[in-house]
């Protein structure tokens, strides 16, 4: 009878050891979440101990301690450094605690899974978030955001355009960092070689750039242009340089398009004409086609630009101007770029607030915090005073020697808002099929973009 | 609770003790297996965000709406395709390499048995990537046929929708014939040398002693490795996610990679009719195993 005992009491112990396995681990980490990445993964619930209800990291801060996540040690984590330095001016007790995610998916991944889970308490008070996702998550999980309308901040003051992703159903959740505005930078020498200068290729048509890319590539091997075929941005920022969307009052809106059907034949007759070159996926396009200087001509967002730069034998010879468009005006676009959201799991909202409209949103520590975000990550501001600062007037050496930062800035004031949607990133997919199948299998524009409007109105339910 | 335990027969003891050591094991499956795969059930006759979702009506209009979604229509075909054409060369090759690798005279056969396992030591995300590399615009395969001057000028081998299918068989067979060598390799050992010695004194060709002994006595393993290997290629996920990311133009897509793109890919979190699609995998897998035990089953 005792052995039976024993033997009860020791297969419980094993049960109840083995479920415990999982919880004690994530208590471990909960209590060293002072550690930048023990606390992305104590993400799990806090244990009973724990006084407050609110994971780790949140829960265990300062009052004056704000966490932040962001994912590019070279990009928008020196901005969010330079907010801190900048607004322990105001509060020197102030810390911010940022913790790096490995990619921008990470954090949506995050938010998707406190909103399954139906707890917010996991993440962060502050999250840096893609732009052209941001809809769709406010839709998905209204209860994760916080509304930041009375937030000190003078809205005029930024590009009306970055505004419209970050205003939902008109209201203020975000606060943007940098600036999409798309920029098509030239290789002035390869240009020359092919008997152009950058003026014939700004405020061009479509059809006579195409001739002139046709040109460059017979006379020097290298493409005007090129974009990933994959993941392809192009036709959504030629749109918008014609001040055209995709949708239209919430639907797609390919084939009564008739923008949209010019640039389907604008792009497949640059590929013919070896002026674009699509690539096979990202890093084929940043790696070997900009990196492995294979092209005369990169257009994108001015994100872009450290990618450019990483070729140092070629500095100097680059410069900056706007896209070309269907009817030959000075086209503007933007593509991508990221604002800083606060999150249901903030408790100090008024604290996070006053941060951000001190710094990026405009206040008195903007200047400071704009100029060191692009000193030290190469960070464009959409903040329209940002460019009167110094620093954004100085020339830049590899630009042979152009203020390319105050012209993104201006450029980006010029930037239309067109509609966007929930379905930005499918429809993206979608209309890299219809392009690749337009180009490889000569398949007929109009009936693809049919094919592609139908399946977003079926992944949309219309 | 003394006097009632005591007055167990000694077979009721047994029972009894049996079933406490089943306990922990049993809980833990069904809790960790058993209990999501009803959530997943649930979930899959429900609609709207992750944070709020709403009961579909109908019901079951996720797994309605999956027979009007032409991508997924077209997942389902590629994956057939990779199930038709890669697991029959897969497993011919392995059965073949096997064979020759139990071959006793062979010399240095460790090391060629452990060349032909080498790749499946590799992890599946690595493996995709090696295979990007190779067949990138400016890889090494390009490299190779430019210099030969086989070609003028470069083949985009991931960016055309042929070539990448083929390119994703081939990283698959690479991939898993190592894998499937070993079950037959293990098989092969319980084949008696008696048998074929018999099969020699009677005069049978080499292509007859493998065809009328060595194949119908691997059937057993030929059959798990068969079910194997629909199941693996149903579920296939890393190589279409990691080596083509399912184009160019979806045409490398894979099932259970649509199920993540429309659970975590492009941020649109339809999990229930994610959750509907599993099923729909969850469901053939059934079929096609319950096909093959019966065309596989010896007892009749």
């Amino acid at each position: 009878m005792k052995k039976k005992l024993l033997t009860m009491v020791l297969a419980g112990a094993m049960a109840v050891s083995m479920m415990a396995g999982c919880g004690s681990s994530s208590s471990g980490s909960d209590s060293s979440s002072s550690d930048a990445t023990a606390s992305t993964d104590a993400s799990a619930s806090s244990d009973s101990s724990d006084s407050s209800t609110a994971s780790a990291n949140v829960a265990s801060e300062g009052d004056k301690e704000l966490s932040v996540y962001a994912w590019d040690e070279n990009f928008n984590i020196p901005a969010l450094k330079a907010a801190e330095a900048a607004y322990q001016k105001k509060d020197p007790d102030f810390k911010l605690n940022i913790i790096t995610q490995g990619q921008s998916s990470d954090v949506e991944d995050a938010v998707t899974l406190a909103g399954s889970a139906g707890d917010y308490s996991t993440l962060p008070d502050i999250v840096l978030f893609q732009d052209h996702y941001i809809n769709q998550y406010v839709t998905n999980y209204p209860d994760a955001w916080v509304s930041v309308d009375d937030a000190n901040v003078n809205w005029d003051d930024f590009s009306q355009e970055k505004l419209s992703y970050s205003t939902i159903s008109g209201t203020h959740y975000g606060f943007p960092v940098d600036n999409g505005t798309a920029i098509f930078a030239y290789r002035t020498d390869l240009l020359e070689q092919a008997g152009y200068t950058i003026d014939d290729v700004t405020g061009v048509t479509w059809e006579k750039w195409i001739q002139i890319g046709k040109d460059v590539y017979d006379k020097t091997g290298k493409y005007l242009m090129a974009m990933d075929g994959d993941g392809n941005d192009l036709p959504y920022m030629m749109l918008q340089a014609e001040g055209v969307s995709q949708f239209k009052d919430g639907k797609p809106n390919f084939v009564n398009n008739e923008a949209m059907v010019q640039i389907m034949g604008v792009i497949r007759d640059a590929v013919q004409n070896n002026a674009l070159l699509l690539c096979t996926d990202w890093s084929d396009y940043t790696d070997k086609a900009i990196q492995g200087d294979q092209v005369a001509g990169v257009m994108n967002g001015n994100w872009i630009i450290p990618t450019i730069e990483q070729v140092a034998e070629n500095s100097g010879k680059w410069e900056i101007t706007t896209m070309p468009t269907l009817s030959g005006a000075e086209g503007y676009a933007a593509n991508g770029g990221s604002s800083l959201y606060i999150t249901a799991a903030c408790q100090k909202t008024d604290l996070a607030k006053d941060f951000l409209a001190y710094t990026f949103g405009g206040g008195d520590g903007a200047q400071e915090t704009y100029d060191n975000a692009l000193t030290n990550g190469g960070v464009i501001s959409t903040w329209a005073k940002a460019a009167d600062s110094d620093v954004y007037q100085q020339g830049v050496a590899y630009f042979n020697n152009q203020p390319i930062y105050a012209k993104i800035v201006e450029m980006g004031t010029h930037v239309s808002p067109v509609e966007q949607s929930d379905y930005h990133y499918p429809t993206r997919t979608d209309i890299a099929t219809a392009i690749h199948n337009v180009i490889d299998n000569g398949a007929d524009i109009t009936a693809e973009l049919q094919t592609a409007e139908d399946d977003i109105n079926f992944q949309m339910g219309n | 609770m003394k006097k009632s335990s005591r007055g167990l027969t000694l077979q009721a003891k047994q029972k009894a003790a049996g079933w406490v050591f089943l306990t922990p094991a049993t809980a833990l499956i069904c809790i960790m297996s058993f209990w999501p795969i009803i959530q997943a059930f649930i979930m899959s006759m429900k609609t709207g965000s992750s944070a709020n979702m709403k009961w579909n009506s109908p019901l079951f209009n996720n797994y309605a709406r999956m027979w009007q979604d032409k991508i997924f229509m077209k997942t389902v075909g590629n994956t057939f395709l990779y199930l038709i054409i890669q697991v029959p060369i897969m497993l011919i090759l392995a059965i073949l390499l096997a064979q020759l690798l139990n071959n006793k005279d062979l010399k240095f056969r460790g090391l060629f048995r452990t060349m032909v396992f080498l790749p499946c030591a590799t992890s599946l995300v690595s493996y995709s990537l090696i295979f990007k590399s190779l067949f990138a615009r400016d890889g090494l395969v390009n490299a190779i046929l430019l210099k030969l001057g086989i070609v003028s000028n470069y083949v985009d081998f991931l960016g055309n929708e042929t070539w990448a299918k083929v390119i994703l068989i081939i990283a698959l067979i690479w991939r898993w014939t190592g894998y499937n060598m070993v079950f037959y390799l293990a098989g092969l050992q319980n084949i008696e040398y008696s048998v074929y010695e018999a099969a020699k004194i009677d005069g049978a060709s080499g292509w007859k002693t493998f065809w009328h002994i060595t194949v119908p006595l691997l059937r057993p393993t030929i059959v798990m490795t068969f079910i194997m290997s629909i199941n693996g290629t149903l579920q296939l996920f890393d190589e279409s996610m990691n080596l083509t990311k399912g184009g160019p133009a979806n045409s490398t897509m894979t099932m259970s990679h649509y199920i993540y793109n429309n659970s975590f890919g492009q941020g649109v979190a339809n999990f229930g009719y994610a959750s509907a699609l599993s099923f729909f995998i969850f469901i053939l897998v059934a079929i096609l195993a319950f096909i093959n035990l019966k065309v596989g089953d010896t007892r009749d």
